[in-house]
């Protein structure tokens, strides 16, 4: 059977959006289904009580055709479907959607990906400060032939749009550490909310004025790309848009390594609600590329 | 090949009043099952499920479907529903000091 000319178009239509790296590690375009996001759960032993709150928040992320009240479905870039991120209405309140990977060779990665964020339109007001924050992460450990100092790095970057009803629009990045806390009795798990409130710096020149369009159900796509060198654990490149950041002062959450997370490449993204509304943040489409 | 899926869309948490689960959109989905499973023995007595739908995500009906929740750990108890629209959530109720600590997950199928 000959290929079909249409599918071959929308695949070069949806990677020619991107700037990959030589090697395409996943192409997710969520019109195919969840391509292996889902929810971050927290560590647990024995009992879920163990579970850190932060993380006993986290819900399922869903399938959403971004369906308004006062105007129907918006939809993604170029499908129906996009990833959803829901908090709960408490002020607060985050959600993670997280893909979990390994890496075969410690070498630069690039993330890319079509976001956009909106609160629930449950008030007739735009709402612009409704959401805290979203944002993304990479939980990586080295191989585990990396030799005794190898680390567990989490590159945290996020967007804080609203903080207690002030319009920020800044993105910010992490490295201070949060308490590891230890996890049942048989010294086997730990756990420790990294995207606790805490600890969020600002990154040099990182203030952003975003496209948030004029009523609560009118969305518009971002276009984002963080570089990250697994050789080196430093990030070398951060855009949204139009704007390319300055990193020289980025840094990640940096704590030992783990005995059983060797090569892990975990991707997470994340929405964050600052009033007692909840918090979507929609992925139209993400693409992980690697050089090799 | 169809697509499905597993959601998690309220965990450990205690059931009592009029609680309801958070919202989930599953416009692709042509069925959907609806698991409650009891984390620990109720207090009081059983609470009763409802499927409900929305056109919004904010305002919801009842779907139709109600279902007795699981009284006993680990006991689950569970609902068959389909053409729901867009969206689905379980809203329970319990009599005044009654409560129960549940699991509740979605299993949708295009």
């Amino acid at each position: 059977m000959p290929p079909n000319p249409r599918i071959g178009s929308h695949d070069h239509a949806t990677l020619s959006r991107f700037d990959p790296l030589s090697r395409i590690i996943c192409l997710d375009d969520f019109d195919r289904g969840f391509c292996g996001w889902t929810q971050l759960v927290g560590n647990y032993e024995d009992d879920l009580d163990a579970m850190l709150p932060g993380y006993a928040q986290h819900s399922s992320p869903m399938l959403s055709t971004i369906g308004n009240w006062d105007s129907g479905s918006h939809g993604g870039v170029d499908g129906d479907y996009v990833l959803k991120i829901a908090t709960p209405p408490r002020a607060g309140a985050q959600n993670v959607a997280i893909k979990r990977l390994t890496f075969r060779q410690p070498g630069p990665i690039r993330l890319e990906a079509y976001v956009t964020f909106k609160p629930e339109a449950s008030e007739l007001r735009l709402s612009e400060t409704d959401i805290r924050s979203f944002g993304f992460l990479f939980d990586l450990q080295g191989s585990d032939q990396a030799g005794p100092g190898s680390e567990r790095v989490m590159p945290h970057v996020r967007f804080l749009n609203a903080s207690d009803g002030k319009h920020v629009q800044k993105w910010q990045f992490k490295r201070q550490a949060v308490p590891i806390v230890p996890i049942g009795t048989d010294n086997k798990t730990i756990s420790h909310y990294h995207l606790a409130p805490d600890g969020w710096e600002d990154l040099e020149g990182g203030e952003q004025r975003l496209c948030y369009n004029e009523i609560p159900t009118k969305i518009n796509w971002h276009y984002l790309r963080f570089d990250f060198d697994l050789a080196a654990m430093q990030c070398t490149h951060f855009q949204c848009n139009d704007r390319v950041f300055d990193v020289s002062g980025f840094d990640s959450l940096r704590i030992p390594a783990m005995k059983n997370l060797w090569c892990m490449l975990n991707i997470a993204f994340f929405a964050e609600t600052d009033t007692d509304k909840r918090a979507f943040l929609y992925l139209d489409s993400v693409c992980l590329s690697g050089d090799f | 090949m169809r697509m499905s899926t597993t959601a998690i869309v309220t965990r450990n948490l205690d059931w009592s009043d009029a609680a309801t689960s958070e919202p989930y959109e599953a416009g692709w989905a042509e069925t959907a099952l609806i698991f409650v499973r009891a984390l620990r023995p109720a207090v009081g007595k059983p609470g009763r499920a409802h499927v409900e739908i929305s056109p919004d995500g904010m305002r919801w009906v009842r779907e139709g479907t109600s279902f007795d929740l699981p009284a006993e750990r680990d006991a689950i108890t569970f609902a068959r529903v389909s053409q729901f629209g867009n969206w689905l959530r379980l809203a329970c109720d319990f009599e005044e000091g009654s409560s129960v600590r549940v699991l509740v997950t979605l299993h949708l199928k295009s």
